[in-house]
């Protein structure tokens, strides 16, 4: 802590260092990607691993495409996310709609039916839906990608949230006015939880585009593997190839690392959901 | 245009009653007032009309159709909610124009409903704000802009739940007058609850005073002041409120009140019978202190309030305070002085201490 | 409030009428509360037939997995055996294995990113130039994945290749350290989402609450841990159970870093399910996720009771 009594300047100094040091700790294994990605492999090691580039080669990301099929893999992993994230945010909008704004018989079973899946993630019913994959044949095809993710629990709890949100005077007030439920959905109650929706369609994006046990596990060919599944080729790359695989981890990183600069305030509030809330 | 009629009307929110057994006639064209306490069932009345909530029990009708299931869209009423109820994220002009855009039966084409917009914006002078959104708005113009929306459908009835309770008191007062000139402008019947007596006082042609979701007594303002149906009445309007004292009837004429503090004389004594308890009523300015030895009720003064253009003497007569009114003129008595109050008989009150149902 | 009898003076103004009149059509709140049912269930119908489909429905082929035996010969159907065999399974070595490798895992992973988190977060907390930029970094982990930390990470432990290659306690070839290097890289792949979460709790304490204990004559560390500690528990908690979460859930860091090896030392719970070699049969790898499934309601009854009870200063 601080001894920020005795002299304010030299406080301020050893805070610097120290956030400087931490920024060290946390931006070093960033480093040794980078490094190790632009580096020649086989030069690198041979000059003793050292902590500078060795022989860089800037065109390995136009490698990685060429070679690796890393376009591919990054029009898959696109492809999937933004079905993953369009219908989660269609599906989980209707349903919080109806828990927050609608009366009807049953409505509690099916919330509790909403809350137990989250006793069921994909890692616990892995197993099952790979064999129901199997059966329907759809192993290796977009809908067996998608299908098990286009709804969520954590959407429809977010969105009921926001909807919950909208004053009753407000709702009464629609009411009177004539608005039907589609109308005020559509044009009141969507456009005032708009940042919680932003939220959510942040947070679902990291989710879809950084899946692995599933995408993994839905497949079994190499022409379908996502981005983040193709990277694990490379503890079984040839030593001499291995910066190519750096390479496309720094790639398959990019679009989440605009999503952290571009929507910092959405990803924080939906990362913080629930954290303060309780 | 067209009145409210409750019959019977009755709603219970599961064990609750909230209103119970209304029965009130709002005449059309008038300025009707609910007035009660927190809690008495006044919203619940007025969601009543609106059709926000269901009537659980007998008649009501707006105009001459019975309205118990018609959807509140349909029902050709306008609402003013206390939190102005605007949809923060359109403009004012989109808000006032959505029960014209959004409920199908009103819907009107475009020319007419730039024009009703604008002259609903004119009524209110809102025409600058028209492209601000309602965050980007003083409280009072939001509620101007809650009345626009409201009399651009040009409804049948308007309701109004505590509209003026977010103002503060000055604008308070204003908006009052521009409530009551807008009501003899559109000559619509208007429904406006209030806990507030003043504003039920400045504003209604009549007040219907509610309390535990009963109705105590409808009337013009005066006549509830001047002759409240019971006691609630009595002491929920005026301010400060009626004093009361309780006593017997004394035989003979004129009637007279004995009371453990001194007589109170009493005009017209209505149907009290002789040696009978009764609690009489005094308004604070139908009470005067007379000189010592008259009749009237002895007491002790605790306070002297001074109000500028009136000064309230608080006077404890055997457990009961009593408040005089009284004007700056008036000679002063000092605090901790006995004196002997009279009270106006033909101004004097009486009730039934068991029902509370006025006597006289 | 007293009681009073119901309307009785003012009866001038007041028109009686008997309700004789027809209560008018009723079916009109009916009719708009069907269609609001209606309207519902149609809403609810797609995400409740995709928790249908591929959360229950597998649940129970789960158990049904679990308790048939597979057959030799393709041809034939699986037989039922009964939960006996669902028993075996949860009390396989296998299980035993995997939980114990999950919560060494857990251990390695969960205070160690806690305490990290909050260092970080306390350090960014305050008014400086350039603070934002400093959040900015110590926030960016979130944008890695679980596979691209593993990546990132297998330029610094891999036993070939990696730039810590020769230092022992991070030697992904020893069964004693292996674990504790693949705990590294989540640790720091969880490092941005803990920051983040830290530093909203903190900056959510309000600053006259720290006045109030200045003021007071607390020190700074004795303010730290008497009013900021208890102030973000709630964050806290929460953090700790989404980490033991990730921790359950940890898969593709053994596989990319380790393959389960040396000597099946990294093979946790969920890696063993997942089962990427296929050696084991499908009815102890369904067994082993019904024993995950119970592990994962263990947390979730846990979240709830401490949240339910409010560790903080409640609202
Ligand atoms: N939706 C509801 N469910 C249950 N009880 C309700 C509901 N709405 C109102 N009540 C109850 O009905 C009674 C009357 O409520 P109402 O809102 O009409 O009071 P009010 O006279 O408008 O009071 P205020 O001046 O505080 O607004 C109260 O006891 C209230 O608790
Ligand atoms: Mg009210």
């Amino acid at each position: 802590m601080a001894t920020d009594r005795r002299s304010p300047a030299l406080a301020t100094a050893g805070w610097y260092v120290l956030l400087s040091a931490l920024s060290l700790l946390v931006l070093f294994p960033v480093y040794m990607l980078v490094l190790r990605a632009l580096s020649n492999p086989l030069e690198y090691i041979a000059q003793g691993q050292p902590l500078y580039p060795v022989q860089p080669e800037w065109d390995v990301f136009a490698t990685a495409f060429s070679e690796a099929d890393l376009g591919r893999a990054l029009g898959l992993s696109a492809l999937v996310t933004s079905i993953i994230v369009v219908v989660q945010l269609l599906t989980s909008v209707l349903a919080a709609y109806a828990f927050a704004f609608l009366e009807f018989p049953l409505k509690r079973v099916m919330f509790v039916m909403v809350v137990g899946t989250l006793l069921l993630p994909i890692e616990v019913t892995l197993i099952a839906n790979v064999e129901t994959m199997r059966t329907l044949s759809w192993l290796n095809s977009v809908q067996g990608l998608t299908f098990p993710f286009l709804a969520t629990a954590f959407g429809i709890f977010l969105i009921r949230q926001g909807f919950l949100g909208v004053p009753g005077e407000l709702r009464d007030a629609a009411t009177l006015d004539g608005y039907g439920h589609l109308r005020f959905l559509f044009r009141v109650a969507m456009p005032m939880t708009r940042p919680i929706i932003g939220s959510f369609v942040v947070i679902s994006f990291l989710g879809a585009w950084n899946q692995y046990v599933w995408p993994r596990f839905a497949t079994d060919r190499q022409s379908w593997q996502t981005v983040q599944v193709a990277l694990r080729s490379i503890g079984s790359d040839r030593v001499d190839r291995l910066n190519i695989g750096f390479a496309a981890a720094i790639v398959a990183a990019l679009p989440l690392l605009a999503l952290l600069i571009f929507f910092q305030r959405q990803m924080v509030r939906g990362l913080t959901a629930g954290a303060v809330k309780g | 245009m067209s009145g409210v009629t409750f019959q019977q009307v009755t709603k219970r929110f599961g064990d609750v009653v909230a209103v119970d057994q209304l029965t009130l006639d709002v005449l059309d064209g008038e300025f009707m007032v609910l007035l009660g306490p927190s809690g008495c069932g006044k919203s619940t009345a007025l969601r009543m009309i609106a059709g926000l909530e269901e009537v659980s029990d007998g008649l009501l009708t707006i105009g001459d159709r019975v309205v118990n299931h018609v959807p509140p869209q349909d029902r050709d009423i306008a609402m003013v909610f206390q939190s102005y109820a605007l949809y923060p994220h359109m403009t004012v002009a989109r808000n006032i124009e959505s029960p014209l855009v959004a409920n199908k039966r009103a819907r009107v084409d475009a020319d007419e409903r730039e024009r009703r917009v604008k002259e609903a914006a004119a009524t209110l002078g809102l025409e600058e704000y028209l492209g601000r959104k309602p965050g980007e708005l003083s409280g009072g113009q939001r509620q101007r802009v809650a009345l626009a929306r409201a009399i651009v459908r040009r409804p049948e009835v308007f309701l109004m739940d505590e509209p003026l309770s977010n103002l503060d008191a000055k604008l308070r007062t204003q908006t009052r007058l521009e409530l009551v000139e807008l009501h003899r402008r559109l000559g619509t019947t208007f429904v406006y609850v209030t806990h507030d007596q003043v504003e039920a006082m400045t504003m209604a042609d009549r007040i219907a005073v509610i309390a535990d979701g009963r109705l105590q007594q409808v009337g013009a303002p005066q006549a509830v002041y001047e002759r409240p149906a019971n006691l609630f009445v009595a002491g929920f309007i005026g301010s400060p409120p009626m004093n009361t004292l309780r006593g017997v009837v004394s035989p003979g004429t004129p009637a007279a009140v004995t009371t453990p503090s001194g007589t109170v004389r009493v005009a017209d004594r209505g149907t009290a019978a002789d040696d009978t308890e009764v609690v009489a009523g005094i308004r604070p300015e139908d009470l005067s202190v007379v000189p010592p030895g008259g009749e009237g009720v002895v007491g002790r003064v605790e306070n002297v309030e001074l109000l500028g253009h009136e000064r309230h003497l608080v006077v404890s007569c055997d457990g009961h305070v009593l408040v005089v009114r009284q004007d700056n003129g008036e000679p002063t008595p000092a605090v901790g002085e006995t004196v002997t109050l009279a009270a106006r008989p033909e101004h004097v009150h009486l009730f039934d201490p068991a029902g509370s149902g006025r006597l006289n | 409030m007293t009681d009073l009898p119901g309307a009785e003076a003012g009866a001038e103004d007041l028109v009686r009428a008997a309700p004789t009149a027809p209560l008018g059509p009723r079916s009109g709140d009916g009719r708009r509360r069907l269609r609001d049912a209606l309207m519902a269930y149609l809403f609810l119908l797609p995400a409740l037939v995709t928790f249908a489909v591929f959360a229950y429905y597998p649940l129970y082929r789960l158990f049904w997995y679990a308790t048939h035996r597979q057959p030799r010969f393709r041809n034939r159907p699986p037989t039922y055996v009964g939960f006996s065999q669902l028993w075996d399974s949860l009390t396989s070595r296998d299980f035993a294995q995997g939980l114990l490798h999950s919560a060494t895992f857990m251990l390695y992973t969960v205070p160690l990113g806690l305490v990290l988190g909050v260092v970080l977060a306390v350090a960014a907390h305050r008014r400086l130039r350039g603070i934002k930029v400093f959040q900015t970094i110590f926030s960016s982990t979130v944008a890695t994945s679980v596979a691209v930390a593993s990546v990132v990470f297998f330029t610094l432990v891999n036993p070939e290749v990696g730039y810590f290659r020769n230092v022992t306690w991070l030697s992904l070839n020893d069964p004693t350290s292996a674990m504790f290097a693949v705990s590294l890289s989540s640790v720091w792949q969880n490092l941005g989402l803990t920051f983040i979460v830290v530093l909203a709790a903190l900056q959510a304490v309000p600053e006259e609450l720290n006045e109030a204990a200045l003021l007071d004559g607390f020190g700074p560390v004795r303010r730290f841990f008497r009013v900021t500690v208890p102030l973000i528990s709630p964050a806290l908690l929460f953090l700790a159970i989404v980490l033991v979460i990730h921790a359950l859930q940890a898969y593709a860091q053994i596989e990319i870093l380790t393959g389960g090896g040396p000597a099946g030392s990294t093979e946790t719970l969920l890696y063993k399910i997942a089962d990427p070699k296929n050696i084991r049969s499908l009815d102890l790898k369904a067994g082993l996720s019904i024993g995950l499934f119970v592990l994962t309601g263990l947390v979730a009854f846990v979240q709830y009771t401490l949240l339910s009870r409010r560790v903080h200063y409640g609202d």
